[in-house]
């Protein structure tokens, strides 16, 4: 089976597995082949011996992507079945439009602008807190503010847009 | 001796103080806000008690709550912890005015060292040194007008303060305003009380704390320092006994000591509490402000000292006499703590509250775990974000640096961010194991160092068990949504072959 997968958001590459877990089989791109012995002891964990030296990975599964941790070190995955539909790539806002979106979960305990208001670059625009500490989202650069999609008090998510500046 | 103890906390401190009591043989009363139902210090602790809605400010900072479930419990004392009410004067006369014992100083004690503006002046009455700057809540002209005449950067500090929170640098006259709204802002929600004062800022100084201990006959004692000079947001992450600086100068642990022992006894000092120090370049130390209450680390002391802080507490606060004098401490090895956070450390420190679904402990020769975490709890995002504090010890500095790297790459939490792979990066950068330490050490080995590259065998290993996983998942999900998918899936394998 083919895969096609980008790791931490790098440019996309090619596994193919050749014969499945434990015995493992794989290549990498055009690279060659190469054998891997996996288990799974707990539950989204793996133990890959490879090459005589072992390895453990912890597997999350997160919207859209795998996050694979092995010894500290965080990968995020893209894992695509090329037979599959691809995922439509998310909208793109028109040049000239910053979005100020949510760095973290929070509540909005601060709205300090409202559409129409022209802003500086560096200028406060929200404060989001979280566990007690309170990060104001500041404008890249100057504009206009064109939308704030919350308000005072409302809980955010990760990623969700809050305002849009153009 | 109490029979029965209420801790006015929650987190790994409630977590902690409940072990003591369990130890010497204390019943302990949990008490919880809505969010910390199913919390380990509600599992852990004998009684608990719901003092209200997940907002600090309408439970754990509920004066008549916490009162009113000690008195229902038969507890005969209470135990305050770190943050919280644990320096609120009026909490600790609250509980002496309900004939509740306070784990802790006296109200006036606090008083005339809790508030960091108070400390100040008592500590300049005491012809103690102190960092330049105002000795009264000021207004941001007030601060302007001290900026102007001091220079920038200058420091902004919530007089209630305490654990970074309602503190910011302030570089130039046009972040002042807005560093000075934030502040205040951050220092009513955490402290109940906006206002702010101005220091001078000491740049690359080292915090340097000395941990005193004193009991209500009139003896008292220092248990040597703690160096928290890595800290990220003011706030410690990394704390060491003994300091790398005082291990060089020896001479300076019994200077300061007797400097903060004499500090202590003029505000009328008992129980645990610290005095915090700056130290400059030319290793003056300036009084900084004395923490009236027990350190998020003061475990790094017990393992040198081989003291229960929280048990040397609760003894004194039962009117016990201080087991041991001065020359009876004795320090032996080294021990290091790292707070373990729920924040992205590449992302700003931001917080990072979330469900835990998975949880591998560190464990091995001398390596302790304080912690509040279990696998499937979720951080609530309502409270400071602090998971465990991780601490080893070992005979050696250097050797407590490896013993901690090494703790540091068994302990796995899945779910949410932490900052464990960043304690790695630190404790193996040649500065940090040189000992040369400072407050802007963070932000300056960020400046210097690119975030850690992974070995390029794990990239292939983390896409081997992507790929793996994916395609299990697929498989187990495959038959459910049509028979037939499975046999497509086979005959699609053996066409890409």
């Amino acid at each position: 089976m083919k895969l096609s997968l980008t790791l931490n958001g790098g440019a996309e590459g090619q596994i193919e597995i050749l014969s499945p877990a434990p015995e493992c089989r794989f290549r990498l791109g055009d690279g060659p082949e190469r054998a891997a012995q996996v288990e799974i002891p707990e539950p989204c964990v793996y133990s890959v011996l490879m090459d005589g030296r072992s390895y453990e990975a912890r597997v999350e599964e997160h919207p859209g992507m795998l996050v694979v941790v092995i010894d500290g070190y965080r990968f995020e995955v893209d894992v695509r079945d090329p037979r599959r539909l691809r995922r439509g790539a998310g909208g793109r806002g028109a040049d000239g439009v910053q979005t100020i979106s949510a760095p973290m979960p929070g509540k909005v305990v601060r709205v300090l602008v409202a559409p129409g208001d022209a802003v500086e670059a560096g200028q406060g625009l929200l404060v989001v807190e979280a566990m007690k500490m309170q990060n104001e989202l500041k404008a890249q650069r100057a504009g206009k503010v064109l939308t704030v999609s919350t308000r005072e008090g409302a809980t955010v998510t990760p990623g969700e847009i809050l305002a849009t500046i153009e | 001796m109490f029979r029965k103890v209420l801790v006015a906390n929650r987190g790994e401190i409630a977590v902690r103080v409940i072990r003591t009591l369990r130890e010497m043989g204390i019943g302990s009363v949990a008490v919880f806000s809505d969010a910390d139902r199913t919390s380990l210090h509600v599992r852990m602790a004998d009684e608990a008690e719901h003092i209200g809605p997940s907002p600090s400010s309408e439970s754990y900072l509920r004066i008549d709550r916490i009162i009113d479930a000690a008195r229902r419990h038969g507890a005969e004392a209470i135990h305050p912890g770190y943050g919280f009410l644990s320096e609120n004067a009026d909490f600790a006369a609250a509980c002496e005015d309900a004939g509740i014992v306070f784990i802790g100083p006296s109200a006036e004690s606090i008083r005339s060292m809790g508030s960091k503006t108070a400390a100040r002046r008592t500590a300049i009455a005491g012809d103690a040194p102190v960092v330049p700057g105002t000795s009264n809540s000021a207004t941001l002209e007030e601060v302007g007008a001290f900026a102007a005449e001091h220079g920038y950067p200058v420091l902004l500090k919530a007089v209630a303060g305490g654990g970074g929170k309602g503190m910011r640098r302030v570089d130039r006259e046009a972040e002042l305003e807005s560093a000075y709204r934030n502040a205040s802002s951050e220092a009513e929600r955490a402290f109940r009380n906006a206002e702010l004062y101005v220091e001078k800022l000491i740049e690359h100084g080292r915090h340097i704390e000395i941990q005193v201990l004193g009991d209500r006959h009139g003896n008292m004692v220092h248990l040597g320092e703690r160096e928290c000079s890595i800290q990220r947001r003011h706030q410690k992450v990394i704390e060491e006994c003994p300091s790398p600086l005082i291990a060089q100068y020896p001479e300076m642990r019994e200077a300061m000591g007797a400097a903060a022992v004499r500090a202590a006894r003029a505000a009328g000092y008992y129980n645990a509490g610290t005095i915090e120090f700056l130290v400059d370049q030319d290793r003056r130390f300036y009084f900084l402000e004395m923490n009236t209450r027990l350190q998020v680390e003061h475990p790094i002391t017990e393992l040198v000292t081989g003291f229960d802080l929280v048990r040397l507490q609760v003894e004194i606060a039962a009117g016990g006499r201080l087991p041991f004098a001065q020359e009876q401490v004795r320090w032996s090895g080294s021990a290091i703590e790292c707070r373990i956070y729920a924040e992205d450390p590449y992302n700003n420190f931001l917080p990072y509250p979330g469900k835990l679904t998975r949880l591998t402990r560190p464990l091995g020769p001398g390596v302790r775990l304080d912690g509040c975490v279990y696998d499937g709890w979720t951080v609530p995002m309502e409270y400071d974000p602090l998971l465990a504090k991780l601490v080893a010890w070992a005979g050696t500095r250097q050797q407590a640096i490896d013993r901690m790297i090494r703790a540091l790459r068994e302990y796995d939490v899945g779910g949410i961010r932490t900052n464990i792979s960043f304690f790695r990066q630190i404790l193996e950068d040649p500065v940090f194991r040189a000992g040369c330490l400072h407050t802007g050490f963070i932000d300056e080995f960020f400046a210097r160092t690119a975030a850690p590259a992974p070995p390029p065998e794990l990239a292939t290993v983390a896409a081997l068990t992507a790929a793996i996983h994916a395609t299990a998942q697929t498989a187990a999900q495959a038959p459910a949504a049509s028979p037939t998918s499975r046999w497509l899936d086979a005959g699609r394998n053996e066409m890409l072959r």
